[in-house]
């Protein structure tokens, strides 16, 4: 190919460039001013979290250790006692370490009542180690059951 | 009597008074210029890839310039041990001056914004070369390999670039018969403007000063991956903002001469003059600015063999040509 045939290429070339980005100029933004607006987390399988259900209004962990047994990453911490006149256990700590959990979701997977699940936080941030480490019982307030509120 | 001597002799006659009000207000477009250019860059770069840009400090980020401004007017300014001091110091002032001198004498609507000159053409040409010394006073006193570096390849740049701007503005001056840029929009008034008849001298000249103000895909003087920050690499504060403040005046006066040139002036119908220009102006920048995201950097000698062996080659022939057909229409 010659000079002028190479130009001509060249030149070609330079102005579809200039097409491409001229046409992304013109689109609408793909990204969100995060602090204003936040993402669609709906399907997003953040840190674990304990389920509420909606006939108790709380959740329905019985403290039966089967997470803790299957966590590979050995990050959960769980006790619970019985309330009187009941025959299930109620949990009354529940710890994660999330700076040790991998997401793998297998907690969920054993649980016999099915109260925990992921949450759909994506922007956890934290200052010390400890604060990486969630405690699920801390929005729940005064458990009915231990209360003797609920049976 | 320039546009802006013509406007301000209205209210005060004392010419020292004149003079000084009318650099002042010069230097406040310049500087509301600079702001506004600056601004446009990050929008233009942040749109082009699908992004916002600055949307938090004023209205879509207006302001986040001033705020920077304000930041870099705070900042220390920071003297290398072993520069060359007063060359160090003067660089930052030396590469200011000249677009200042260039943008009085861009005519604006039917005069010339500040300062009258016969051949005003040929002095804006010569001044916009002198900030290659500048720039190569900031490099060579740094004492930064970097910046003797970045100080070099704008020398060796801004001297192969010059020529085919200079190539054509000639054809253009040839066709208008006068090296005044007022005899010339005047010339373009009567018959169509320039980028029309001399479309291949347009793009020259176009390409000539996207090199000539070291804006992408020629910003090789100050490659930011190669060379730091170039020239103005051990600049800090405002003395690296009076570099920034001359690079986007130097588009804007560049671009204003071009919309001269090529692109009719000041003239257009109903909007007031000045802002024809400044609209004519704005367009060629904004087509910079989308060059400068859209085209990744030449490598030097890509850069030189395409100054020396395409432009200034095809330069002459449409001077050549361009003389050919005046004479024979003359």
């Amino acid at each position: 190919m010659g000079v002028i045939g190479r130009v001509w290429v060249g030149a070609r070339s330079l102005v579809t460039g200039l097409g491409v980005t001229g046409r992304h100029f013109v689109r609408r933004p793909v990204t969100l001013l995060y602090p204003h607006q936040t993402p669609d987390a709906s399907r997003w399988n953040g840190p674990i979290d304990l389920k509420i259900f909606a006939a108790t209004g709380t959740h329905d962990c019985i403290a039966c250790n089967a997470c803790v047994r299957v966590c590979p990453s050995d990050c959960i911490d769980v006790e619970g006692r019985r309330p009187e006149g009941s025959k299930k256990m109620r949990a009354t700590k529940f710890l994660i370490d999330f700076s040790t959990c991998s997401l793998c979701g297998l907690c969920i997977d054993v649980c016999p009542t099915d109260t925990l699940e992921y949450s759909t936080r994506y922007d956890e941030a934290m200052y010390t180690r400890p604060d990486t480490v969630n405690d699920l019982l801390g929005r729940f307030g005064e458990d009915p059951y231990l209360a003797g509120k609920l049976t | 009597m320039s546009a802006l001597q013509g406007w301000l002799a209205g209210y005060i006659t004392w010419t020292l008074a004149t003079l000084l009000l009318g650099t002042v207000v010069i230097m406040g477009f310049l500087t509301f210029n600079t702001l506004f250019l600056i601004w446009l860059e990050r929008k233009v770069s942040a749109h082009i890839q699908r992004r916002y840009g600055p949307m938090e400090v004023g209205p879509h980020g207006a302001l986040q310039t001033v705020a920077d401004m304000l930041k870099l007017l705070g900042k220390q300014l920071l003297t290398p041990v072993a520069t060359d001091r007063f060359v160090y110091l003067a660089a930052p002032f030396l590469i200011f001056l000249p677009t200042l001198c260039v943008a009085s004498l861009i005519p604006v609507s039917g005069a010339e914004a500040f300062a009258q000159m016969p051949y005003g053409l040929i002095v804006i040409i010569a001044l916009s070369g002198f900030t290659v010394i500048a720039i190569f006073m900031a490099g060579w006193s740094s004492n930064n390999k970097y910046a003797v570096l970045g100080g070099m390849r704008s020398v060796s740049q801004v001297i192969a670039y010059e020529i085919p701007i200079l190539l054509a503005a000639l054809s253009v001056v040839m066709l208008a018969g006068s090296m005044n840029l007022r005899e010339i929009v005047a010339a373009q008034a009567r018959g169509v403007p320039y980028l029309l008849v001399q479309p291949v001298a347009a793009l020259l000249y176009f390409i000539g000063i996207t090199a000539e103000t070291n804006r992408a895909p020629f910003d090789i003087p100050e490659a930011e991956s190669e060379l730091v920050g170039g020239f103005h690499t051990e600049y800090s504060g405002m003395r690296f903002a009076l570099f920034f403040f001359a690079e986007y005046t130097n588009m804007l006066v560049l671009g204003a001469l071009g919309a001269t040139l090529f692109l009719g002036g000041w003239l257009g119908p109903w909007l007031p003059g000045p802002v024809w220009l400044l609209l004519k102006a704005y367009a060629l920048v904004f087509v910079m600015m989308w060059m400068r995201w859209t085209f990744p950097r030449l490598r030097f000698d890509q850069l030189m063999t395409f100054a020396w062996k395409l432009l200034i080659p095809v330069a002459l022939v449409n001077l050549v040509v361009t003389a050919l057909l005046v004479s024979g229409a003359g």
